[in-house]
């Protein structure tokens, strides 16, 4: 198996690769269509196609959409001095940075906040519009997206970290102090779906079967 | 990844508990000779692996395995070291405000209870779970299943507990906390004059260890496992 055009499918060839324990198990007989299969290592569910998986990655995917608009657009956290109260969203605390001076600080947080969110969801649609259209194009690349989805998601969670340290330290009675606003729920719950979608995809769906038969040849 | 695992029990058919409950006998062999990718299902020949070297997927990229990194001891060393620096991480502030002669400063559990009490007590817990829980339970299954396995025993709830450190790989930011902290002491020291505490440093060390500990993945412990318990 030296040259890519000789490469075979676990599927072709009735081999399981367990994603959890790494174990490859090859049945060797058919069995019927739907048949339970599971590690004997460690008993995860085996399959060359996880079920439901496009429609779970869409029902994520949706929930993740209409939140990003809350989340943008509510305030995420208000700060209170003796003048009064301000509320923060998402923009406007990159706006505070970048007027602050921390340009390197605006540009992280903008990143992580604004860009990876937005990206994460361009590049799930992509992913789950290709995939159900068995389409076969670009497909290294479109392997390449899934892999910068899964290491990039998690630092969106920059922005609800940063709130919540805000409001253990400044924590100065009347003269100043930090308070969460609903925001930040719904940015945290953006990034927890987003993260749920990009598990949900089945990146074995970028590679398409030339038949659907070949599952038990 | 690194070497093929000889074993008496390689071919043995073995019929799952499920699969026996149905009634069907289905067989699964081990085939420790082929590699399966996880991303796009190409089969591939194991390989050994040259210390520091990586497996890719010939047809989607993917990363199929690496060379070892750090033995077992060393792994041992990391997350002994990572479970003080956490214990440190959670004790002591991680930020110290000076507001006109008012001191104000906070750890990471006491900001937690700050955002609870503030109202909005699933932030909280998503705080909690992904910079501080998930962390710590990844730090000690990894002292738990490594320190038994050094000592040639497959550890009581071996599976379960491999099962729930995959969960808690996945699900465990302390790399973007420890960002976050950075962030918020800039952001505080534009308003009052601001120290990053000891909290800062140790989740700085913490976030090291636990990065290395993560890139050694979890292939030599199931292989360990397998070789103690001479099962494939
Ligand atoms: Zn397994
Ligand atoms: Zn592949």
């Amino acid at each position: 198996m030296s040259e890519a055009s000789s490469l075979q499918t676990g599927s072709q060839m009735r081999l399981y690769g367990c994603p959890t324990c790494g174990r490859v198990s090859q049945l060797l007989h058919a069995v019927p269509d739907g048949t339970f299969l599971q590690c004997p290592r460690c008993a995860t569910p085996l399959y060359h196609e996880r079920p439901r998986s496009l429609q779970r990655t869409w029902a994520y995917l949706i929930a993740a959409t209409v939140l990003y608009i809350p989340a943008n657009l509510l305030p995420i956290m208000s700060t209170s001095n003796v003048f009064g109260e301000t509320l923060h969203t998402i923009l406007g605390g990159i706006e505070e940075l970048r007027t602050g001076g921390d340009w390197l600080l605006a540009v992280i947080v903008f990143i992580a906040s604004i860009a990876v969110p937005l990206l994460k969801i361009g590049a799930l649609l992509v992913l789950v519009i290709t995939a159900q259209r068995r389409s076969r194009w670009k497909q290294v690349e479109r392997a390449q997206l899934y892999r910068m989805i899964e290491a990039v998601g998690h630092w969106s969670m920059l922005d609800v970290f940063v709130v919540v340290l805000l409001v253990g330290t400044i924590r100065f009675g009347p003269l100043g102090g930090v308070m969460p606003q609903p925001g930040l729920l719904a940015f945290g719950a953006v990034v927890v779906l987003t993260m749920l979608a990009a598990g949900s995809f089945d990146p074995r769906l970028i590679w398409p079967e030339e038949k659907d038969d070949t599952r038990h040849p | 990844m690194t070497d093929p695992v000889p074993s008496a029990h390689a071919h043995a058919p073995y019929a799952p508990a499920a699969a026996r409950a149905t009634g069907t006998a289905v067989a699964l062999a081990a085939r420790p000779d082929l590699v399966v990718c996880h991303e796009c299902d190409a089969v591939h020949e194991r390989i050994t692996l040259a210390r520091g070297t990586v497996a890719r997927c010939r047809r989607c990229n993917a990363l199929l395995g690496r060379g070892h990194v750090l033995g077992t001891e060393k792994l041992l060393a990391f997350a002994i070291a990572s479970l003080l620096l956490i214990i440190v991480g959670n004790s002591a502030p991680i930020v110290t405000l000076d507001f006109q002669g008012v001191v104000s400063q906070a750890t990471l559990p006491e900001a937690i209870e700050a955002t609870w009490a503030a109202g909005q007590p699933l932030v909280a817990v998503l705080t909690a779970a992904t910079a501080l829980v998930f962390p710590l339970v990844f730090t000690i299954l990894r002292l738990y299943l490594l320190g038994s396995l050094v000592r040639g025993i497959v550890p009581r709830g071996f599976v379960p507990a491999m099962h729930m450190l995959h969960f808690v790989t996945r699900w465990g930011m302390v790399e973007v906390f420890l960002l976050g902290t950075l962030v918020a002491v800039v952001r505080c020291a534009s308003l009052t004059s601001a120290t990053p505490g000891i909290g800062l440093f140790a989740y700085g060390a913490v976030t090291l260890l636990i990065t290395a500990i993560t890139a050694a993945g979890t292939h030599t412990l199931w292989k360990r496992s397998s070789e103690i318990g001479g099962t494939a």
